[in-house]
């Protein structure tokens, strides 16, 4: 009898292991990004804008359309609260400072949105609160928002494309030649990221040679330092690569400490923004970099003017005004208007 | 009869197949038969969300393609309509018409004269040279579709269709209409299926896409990379097929379908080229288990219903088994054992006994023959009831004597077999001396003074194994004849084989 039992327990546990599926989580941490706080100083009787930028700390993209907004907001007398996430992949903490906006009744909100799709519903509720909302940098997938500042990053995209054809035929890479371009992306799910890419392979598949090849292993470092730097050695350790484009500032940091760490000035470069470790290699005479300047500053800047100006009853003609972008290598670094730009860098 | 002589005998009766082995069968055999029909089941669904999806897929891209040859058409009507209408001021026309534009699907209208130069608004104009859309306008052969774009006026992607017209007697000019891309969502649109359906735009060169519909109304309109988007996801044992997909569409033919998963999810997609949009191809893909939800449900109920039907078989099982058990202890009680005495019967002796001898070729052992003296005077005298008295104390007599390593039997109606497994004459001569003394204070009755001065004696004959014969039968025999010669004596007595005579 006890075989028996034995038998039909062991039925049921087989019964019951089959039935359990196996859950993983694999939800990444991230450290929420802070409350508001004044960029401004904040004053009675002024109007209240909040600006939500992409990352709140340590970051010299944001912190250059910081400025902007500061330096307009004090000509236009107005305060100016501050904040965003720590890191890019934490759209979920916009999603609360939007919150936060609605509650203390802002007179506008300008935001750099993290995802385009997984906020464009929220953005959608400050803007059906009749709030002007300003987007700036990155647009999001909805119509209800007055007016969006950005650079067309599918135009920036084809620019980085046409730059890395030039620079690759300067350094003498023949258009019969068998190469191969690698390519690293910050964040999969940003549209300004995807637009690039977009931009970039719409201008190579119709002006590069068909034998420059595009690496189909499209990295992706989701924002994490770390990441961008172990996924530029592994396509730098690939003998044909000979191109290198990023998408955005925490690649473009990655690809530049691993062109230092191993020397290869036979690489060509084209990143995005003007973080330290670019700047560096970009002056550098041995490595041959370009980088694609946005005007952040101007964005920074005329996001506020402009959130005033729609607050105070300005109509808006167009809802999209590309910022545009200037190409920065060697040969273009000392024009005045790239001078001009890279002040506020 | 002991626990130990009892399983000896059912061990030996038992059949090969226990009832624990033959359930562990019918559970292998139900496995086996369920894993069949899944399979069978799993096959079946796969095959036909293939094919279902397939012309589901088929079935969109068609849509979205005739969709889109209704626009171009209109496009190529419109344009014929003004060429028939010889206008010669392109400027006028724009005028006209870009004022009467609303409700017309299209978000502006405008013209590009033989000479290159562009009638539309000033953010137009700037996109024309932005996305080099004089270029596609070349292509209208007789019409061309620019690949979408941000619109400057709107935020929103949009794209522009020309249409080759002529004006001012002969002169060769372009009627472009910038439509948003959210007209292109409204054809994909579908009811039925809407969740699941998704339709991208895709240019082959570039592997870029544009979604046109999704779950996701967020996501429309946005645009991504098949590697990233599509490539990446699918697992590795695909990615060969998604390559040869790519191939296909690489190398310009009209349409191709692949089955693929991501995770454990079945996906079929299928691509359409898009006419008057070079490059461009229009991609639906359908999750199967949209269309199989409701074969899948069956197929649980089906599961469940042959589980619960393996548990009632199981238990039903188990209950006919407990029962046979018993009946079969009781079957094997009365077929091996002496009703009287309960101890073996002269058939289950003769069996245990010569299978004991057989596997104990080097072990000892002793066969006593024993007979009750005068028993058919004792049924004569008292009656059978006291008869049948006598017979079961001297049963237990034997039994307390020899209950341990022996097999005890009434082999006839006074006989009495004992095969103890030991050959130890003195020990087993001690315990006849005793089971003497025990016999003579058996009474057929409880009343002194009717039983009177009645003794009960026995007499015994033994040989002992291997030593007076090697198997049962000459042990029997040498026994029986031991026994002969005690009775020879006048019995009460007992006689080892070989003259031995201890009495």
């Amino acid at each position: 009898m006890k075989r028996i039992f034995a038998f039909l327990v062991g039925i049921i546990m087989c019964i019951s292991f089959a039935g359990c599926a196996d859950k993983k989580n694999d939800a990444t941490e991230v450290k929420p990004g802070p409350d508001f706080f004044p960029l401004t100083e904040i004053k009675e009787g002024r109007k209240n804008i909040y600006l939500i930028v992409k990352t709140i700390e340590n970051n010299s993209y944001w912190d250059v359309l910081m400025d902007g907004a500061k330096d307009c907001a004090d000509s236009l007398d107005c305060n100016v609260y501050v904040s965003g996430s720590y890191a890019e992949s934490d759209w979920k903490t916009q999603e609360r400072l939007l919150g936060d906006a609605i509650k203390a009744n802002a007179d506008g909100v300008v935001i750099s949105p993290d995802d385009s799709v997984n906020l464009a519903g929220k953005i959608d509720e400050v803007y059906l609160e009749g709030i002007p909302v300003v987007l700036i940098d990155t647009t999001a997938n909805t119509d209800n928002y007055d007016i969006c500042y950005m650079t067309d990053n599918l135009m920036a995209g084809q620019k980085a494309a046409d730059e890395m054809i030039k620079q690759l035929k300067n350094n003498g890479v023949s258009d019969d030649e068998n190469i191969q371009i690698g390519i690293q992306v910050g964040q999969a799910s940003s549209q300004t990221v995807i637009e690039r890419l977009a931009g970039f392979l719409q201008f190579w598949s119709k002006h590069a040679p068909d034998s420059w090849e595009i690496l189909h292993d499209i990295k992706c470092s989701n924002g994490l330092p770390e990441k961008a730097l172990e996924y530029a050695e592994d396509i730098l350790a690939l003998p044909q690569v000979k191109g290198i484009f990023t998408t955005n500032s925490g690649p473009t940091v990655g690809f530049a400490k691993a062109l230092k760490n191993n020397k290869r000035t036979d690489i060509v470069f084209v990143g995005f923004d003007y973080a330290d470790e670019m700047a560096d290699i970009v002056n550098d005479e041995e490595y041959h970099a370009s980088t694609i300047l946005q005007r952040q500053y101007d964005m920074g800047y005329t996001g506020v003017e402009s959130v005033i100006g729609i607050s105070e009853g300005t109509d808006i003609k167009n809802k999209f005004v590309d910022m545009g972008v200037v190409v920065v290598n060697k040969d273009t670094i000392n024009q005045p208007d790239i001078q001009e730009i890279l002040q506020h860098n | 009869m002991t626990k130990k002589q009892n399983k000896d005998f059912t061990h030996e009766i038992a059949r090969n197949l226990s009832f624990f082995k033959m359930l562990v069968i019918y559970f292998i055999v139900c496995l086996i038969g369920v894993a069949f029909l899944l399979l069978n089941f799993n096959s079946l669904i796969v095959n036909h969300d293939k094919k279902l999806t397939g012309e589901i897929c088929s079935l969109v891209t068609e849509k979205m393609n005739d969709s889109i040859s209704y626009m171009t058409n209109s496009a190529e009507n419109m344009s014929a309509a003004l060429s028939a209408q010889n206008h010669n001021d392109l400027q006028k026309l724009y005028d006209e018409l870009s004022l009467s534009k609303k409700g017309s699907g299209y978000m502006s209208i405008g013209f590009v004269d033989e000479n290159q130069k562009i009638y539309a608004s000033e953010t137009e104009i700037e996109e024309f040279e932005k996305w080099e859309l004089l270029e596609i306008a070349k292509q209208a052969e007789p019409v061309s579709i620019s690949a979408p774009y941000r619109s400057g006026m709107t935020g929103q992607p949009v794209y522009t269709m020309f249409a080759d017209f002529t004006y001012d007697n002969g002169k060769n000019g372009y009627l472009f209409l910038t439509y948003p891309l959210k007209e292109i969502q409204n054809m994909a649109y579908t009811d039925s299926l809407s969740e699941d359906t998704e339709i991208w735009l895709m240019e082959a060169d570039s592997d870029n896409i544009i979604q046109c519909a999704g779950s996701d109304n967020y996501s429309i309109g946005s645009w991504n990379n098949a590697i990233l988007a599509m490539q990446a996801q699918i697992d590795n044992d695909y990615q060969a097929d998604y390559a040869e997909w790519k191939a296909h569409m690489t190398a310009g033919e009209d349409t191709a379908g692949i089955t693929y998963e991501i995770g454990k999810k079945t996906y079929t997609q299928v691509y359409a080229k898009i006419d008057f949009m070079h490059g461009w191809y229009v991609v639906v893909r359908i999750p199967s288990r949209s269309l199989s939800a409701a074969i899948q449900q069956f197929r649980t109920s089906v599961l469940m219903f042959l589980g619960i039907l393996f548990v009632a078989t199981v238990i039903m099982f188990v209950m006919s088994h407990i029962r046979e058990t018993e009946e079969k202890k009781i079957l094997e009680n009365l077929s091996i054992h002496d009703p009287l005495t309960s101890l073996l019967n002269r058939r289950a002796f003769d069996y245990t006994s010569s299978q004991y001898l057989k596997k104990s070729t080097k072990n000892e052992a002793c066969l006593l023959f024993i007979d009750v003296d005068y028993f058919k005077q004792v049924n004569d005298r008292f009656g059978h009831d006291a008869g049948d008295r006598i017979l079961v104390e001297f049963s237990s007599a034997l039994n307390e004597l020899f209950n341990e390593n022996s097999y005890i039997s009434r082999y006839g109606g006074d006989e009495f077999v004992v095969l103890v497994r030991s050959a130890d004459k003195s020990e087993i001569s001690l315990k006849l001396d005793k089971l003497q003394k025990m016999a003579g204070k058996i009474k057929p009755c409880d009343e002194p003074e009717i039983y009177g001065d009645f003794v009960l004696t026995f007499s015994c004959g033994a040989a002992t194994f291997p030593f007076d014969a090697a198997d049962v039968k000459s042990l029997q025999s040498a026994a029986d004849e031991a026994l002969y010669i005690v009775k020879e004596r006048g019995r009460n007595g007992y006689e080892w084989y070989n003259n031995d005579i201890q009495n």
